[in-house]
């Protein structure tokens, strides 16, 4: 396990202190684990404040995942997280960024109904 | 269970690990939402699978047909044969990307307003109920898996997987916590479905608290952080032949339960020391926990629960 494994890991599981100490002993913030995965790409969708503590070290927001072409905005927005939303909009995320099926994170959230979601991207 | 022919979740990092396998965040890639893949590596021989692996997996597949909004959903089953002796089965279970920790760690001070504390008991209870009522304990509750969707709908994973585990791994010591266990089995005397009610009266004094009830290092000091709160129980209540000694505590009387979580109104206060009494025998059940005073005035109708906001 590299700390880039490790930090993709404290990421997803929304262990902000971990993820703190991670970048403390050097882990690359844009550095990929074993899957090939940045840990804001990986990070637990719901947890703004792993969001904001990457994003505020650098980590770049408009990383696309190499299968699918999704952004984290699409994921955050597809799961409904609007206070995730903006803090990555706040980090200059790409709101109109298309994945490989040719949708924007607007799209995801209009299709699993998440009103508040589709209200705020559309008012940009 | 599907041969894993085709198996279209892609692995992104690793969010588990223990004495019987990984558990991964994964994507499907065709719909390209995450999943949360559990492996546990089994051993076969001429005749396939063990029937006690392929029991616990008909059981979960039969919950799943009732499609309970409290329990996250189990949308795959895959077995692949790595060698004679040894097979990997798969459960690709639906992923959450919110735990009930992070949950109270981003509700704003001074904390979840107690109406939410109320509707997230009712689901929680709701969901342990359903399993409960099919037999199914959960016995790691805690909140870590217990997951709360983005419109605030909770959802409990990792039930139903103990036994799958136990059957098959070596008894290697992995790291747990202690802070959710409720005295029987700290005491190793018994294990039955009012663990997970204990572990729930932990769990609403967090709602509360935002830290936890009972931070102890070790089995006998997490009892002894019980015993302050709910007091040392009587020589007649201490089971028979268990290997820690009742002598081996100081005689604590019980402490009001608010002293420990103050902002709670009386009924919850009396519905917590229903969840955390130490005979597990006279704990309340999750289906009469719903019942209780404390839960039971005015519903909130699934369109309301809509609208609640995120804190």
């Amino acid at each position: 396990m590299t700390l880039e494994d490790d930090l993709a890991s404290a990421a997803a599981t929304g262990n902000t202190a971990g993820v703190e100490d991670l970048l403390r002993k050097g882990a690359d913030v844009n550095g990929v684990n074993k899957y090939g995965r940045t840990p804001l790409q990986v990070m637990m969708m719901g947890s703004t404040a792993v969001a904001r503590l990457l994003l505020t070290r650098g980590s770049r927001p408009n990383v696309a995942d190499r299968s699918t072409g999704t952004t984290p905005l699409h994921d955050a927005a597809r799961e409904g997280f609007l206070d995730t939303v903006k803090i990555l909009l706040e980090f200059s995320a790409n709101p109109v960024a298309v994945d490989n099926s040719n949708c924007q994170p607007v799209d995801l959230a209009r299709e699993r109904g998440y009103g508040d979601v589709v209200a705020f991207l559309e008012s940009l | 269970m599907a041969q894993g022919a085709s198996f279209p979740y892609e692995q992104v990092a690793e969010i588990g690990g223990g004495a019987y396998g990984t558990v991964y965040k994964a994507r499907d890639v065709e719909s390209g939402k995450f999943v949360a893949l559990k492996s546990v590596r089994v051993q076969t021989d001429q005749d396939g699978l063990p029937i006690s692996t392929v029991r616990e997996v008909a059981l979960l597949k039969r919950l799943e047909q009732f499609d309970h909004p409290n329990v996250v959903r189990l949308m795959d089953v895959c077995a692949i044969q790595r060698t004679d002796q040894e097979t990997k089965v798969t459960l690709v279970f639906e992923h959450v990307d919110q735990d009930l920790k992070t949950y109270l760690e981003k509700a704003p001070v001074p904390g979840l307003p107690p109406d939410r504390i109320k509707d997230l008991m009712r689901q929680l209870l709701c969901g342990l109920g359903f399993l409960h009522s099919n037999r199914v304990m959960h016995r790691d509750l805690k909140p870590e898996n217990i997951l709360v969707t983005s419109q605030g709908q909770v959802k409990l994973a990792d039930f139903g997987l103990a036994r799958i585990y136990s059957c098959h791994m070596a008894l290697t010591p992995v790291v747990v916590t202690l802070w959710y266990r409720p005295p029987e089995v700290l005491l190793r005397s018994s294990y039955a479905t009012p663990v997970d009610i204990w572990s729930t009266g932990c769990i609403f004094a967090e709602m509360f608290r935002r830290k936890p009830l009972f931070c102890g290092e070790s089995e006998a000091d997490q009892l002894g952080k019980i015993f302050e709160v709910i007091g040392l129980p009587s020589e007649e209540e201490w089971p028979k032949d268990v290997t820690i000694s009742r002598k081996h505590f100081p005689p604590l009387f019980p402490r009001p339960i608010t002293d420990f979580v103050p902002e709670m109104d009386e009924q919850g206060a009396e519905l917590m020391l229903e969840m955390l009494t130490f005979d597990p025998l006279k704990r309340i059940s999750a289906l009469n926990a719903l019942e209780h005073e404390y839960l039971k005035e005015e519903e909130t109708p699934d369109t309301e629960r809509e609208s609640v906001a995120v804190p």
